[in-house]
């Protein structure tokens, strides 16, 4: 489903301070999958998160999504990609504070175009699978940090997209929370079939994947 | 989805409630001024020119060939009575008056000046122009030689209502002759022609003094209920000079686009404030959601419906600060029609202007309108800023910024 071929990423380009972020990285990561990016800090984990999400540019080689080049894309088509079959979990919720929890799960059906009833099932459905159903009509400065997280999930899953990128989903969470969030995220990888993409150190993500592809210094290490 | 965002727009308007409000207000307390400022402006123009048009020229009058020119009484209309009666007749018309005029001398015991005495049927006057309101002092009429001054010849020549004055000029033989009135009535029209010149004596009266015969006139003026009846008696009496009120009073024409052009200063004055207002508070609160529209534009929300949403931010809270600044602009407009601004302290400089010193405002729709439109396009200019903002913004650097 995603192929990436020899990508290569630098930070300040031809400047003294120039980093290579990403050093010919190839992989390959399938339908359903269920995988962590891991490595220490500034390993680039990350930034290849970004790079398939089409939300940073690479320098060199090619990234496929189902043999779509996504750096041949132009920004209205990667905003498209983006929506379309791309979901995002961010290391802060990112909710929409002005909107309930209801109308956050059912924003990204919204902007793809969903009908209301279509809206509506949905968002109630993954709300239940995700616990958040009582809560539908609340704001997300009323919830909890794991709740919120939680919202964040359904709004990236209530799409249905191919895949999901989440960048850090434990981070702020304590460890009950985050054991809670990875239990729901594999059971819906499991349920819906989306494969789920992480970047994370955290143990519980670690425990929880079913494939760990290690990076350090840019490169691919262990797979 | 418009649904949606119209609901984000509408809760982020008001995200900081009390900064919105505030320049809710400040909207509203300008809005207001502007339209206080404006009704005002107008109303002194209307008010003056209601004046003028009922103390001496109405919509359309009409004068002899060279009359204007020669101020002879030789330039005068023959067949007044007639031309007078033919227009009385007219659908559309509201009033006519006859008046003859001569210039001359006014004299008292001590003082002399130059008068201009006019011949005027009272009881078409009040029909013509409510002639009594404009007495000042005594009465309205012309019993046992009785005559009407303006307040600033009666001023000029020390006269008070009972005084005696004599009125010379050339009569329409060319002698010289006299006439002696007493005065009955100080009138104050603001017109200041009028108030500085003006002796008003009964029309028969004056036709005796003058030698002139009783259909004879000076000038004929017409009230008009139908405004494109002027340009009929134009072409009706072509061999005579037929005028508009505003072909007539130049100045009153120069005063009106005086206050066209202050009207635009404050108009645009006020609604740089509104722009400041409105695209300050929407720079803050766009700084403050920075990372929101970021992560929006990330999940692939497109650029035009942020644009739209914050748009509408702006509209929602220029249009609360419309209908704020309307409510209460429309009290102080009904206050200032119903009651005036009192300027007394300042009559003797207004009056010589020929203003009255308790100024009433007008209303009209377009105060409404003009603002309605001005503070729209305010309100979607001062998001342009705001907007390439975010038009550079890159939703990864937002991204990377809040780890």
């Amino acid at each position: 489903m995603i192929r990436l071929e020899n990508v290569n990423k630098f930070f300040y380009k031809d400047e003294p301070r120039e980093v290579h972020a990403l050093r010919d990285i190839n992989l390959q990561i399938d339908k359903g999958e269920f995988s962590l990016l891991s490595g220490p800090s500034g390993c680039g984990k990350t930034t290849l998160l970004n790079a398939i999400g089409a939300l940073d540019s690479i320098d060199s080689g090619q990234i496929y999504l189902d043999e779509r080049e996504i750096g041949a894309l132009n920004e209205d088509e990667r905003t498209s990609l983006r929506l379309n079959d791309m979901g995002f979990v961010f290391q802060a919720y990112n909710l929409v504070p002005v909107l309930s929890v209801e109308e956050n799960i059912g924003f990204v059906m919204r902007l793809r175009g969903f009908g209301d009833e279509e809206i509506r099932k949905r968002v109630l459905e993954v709300a239940t699978m995700l616990e958040m159903d009582n809560k539908l009509k609340s704001l997300p400065n009323t919830l909890s940090g794991g709740q919120q997280q939680r919202v964040a999930v359904a709004r990236a899953v209530a799409a249905k997209p191919k895949i999901i990128l989440a960048d850090e989903p434990t981070a702020n969470l304590d460890s009950k929370n985050s054991k809670s969030l990875m239990d729901m995220m594999k059971e819906l990888n499991e349920k819906e079939g989306i494969s789920i993409l992480f970047a994370s150190h955290d143990e519980y993500v670690m425990q929880s994947v079913r494939r760990i592809i290690k990076l350090n210094d840019g490169m691919l290490v262990d797979d | 989805m418009y649904r949606l965002i119209l609901k984000m727009a509408w809760k982020n308007s008001f995200l900081r409630p009390a900064r919105t409000l505030l320049v809710i207000l400040m909207i509203a307390i300008s809005m207001s001024m502007m339209l206080g400022i404006q009704g005002l402006y107008d109303g002194m123009v209307k008010n003056m020119i209601d004046k003028n048009k009922r103390s001496d020229n109405g919509d359309i009058s009409i004068y002899a060939k060279d009359y204007r020119i020669e101020k002879d009484l030789k330039y005068r209309i023959k067949n007044g009575n007639e031309i007078k009666e033919e227009i009385k007749g007219m659908t559309g018309v509201r009033a006519v008056i006859m008046r003859i005029k001569a210039d001359g001398l006014a004299s008292t015991a001590r003082k002399s000046s130059f008068a201009s005495v006019y011949g005027i049927n009272l009881t078409d006057e009040e029909r013509f122009g409510k002639f009594s309101e404009f007495l000042k002092e005594g009465e309205v009429t012309f019993k046992k030689r009785g005559v009407l001054i303006g307040l600033e010849l009666a001023k000029k020549l020390k006269l008070k209502v009972g005084s005696k004055l004599v009125f010379s000029t050339q009569d329409s033989s060319g002698e010289i002759n006299s006439i002696a009135l007493k005065i009955r009535g100080i009138l104050q029209t603001t017109n200041i022609g009028l108030d500085s010149n003006a002796l008003f004596v009964d029309i028969k009266s004056v036709h005796k003094f003058l030698g002139t015969s009783k259909s004879e006139a000076t000038q004929i003026s017409v009230m008009l209920e139908d405004d494109s009846l002027k340009d009929v008696l134009k072409d009706k009496y072509k061999d005579l000079d037929v005028k508009s009120f505003l072909e007539l009073q130049p100045m009153i024409r120069q005063m009106q686009d005086m206050m066209v052009i202050f009207n635009s200063v404050t108009f645009l004055i006020v609604m740089s404030v509104v722009f400041i207002g409105i695209l300050g508070v929407m720079y803050v609160s766009i700084l403050d959601r920075i990372r929101e529209f970021g992560i929006v534009l990330g999940i692939g929300m497109r650029y035009r419906y942020i644009s739209f949403q914050i748009l509408m931010e702006a509209i929602f809270v220029g249009l609360l600060g419309y209908l704020a600044g309307a409510v209460l602009g429309a009290v102080i407009l009904l206050f200032l029609r119903d009651y005036g601004l009192d300027l007394s302290a300042f009559s003797d400089a207004l009056e010589m202007w020929g203003y009255e010193a308790i100024i009433t405002g007008t209303i009209k729709l377009s105060y409404f309108t003009t603002t309605f439109a001005a503070i729209i396009t305010a309100s979607c200019l001062s998001v342009v800023i705001p907007l390439i903002k975010i038009k550079k913004l890159n939703p990864i650097e937002v991204i990377k910024a809040e780890k």
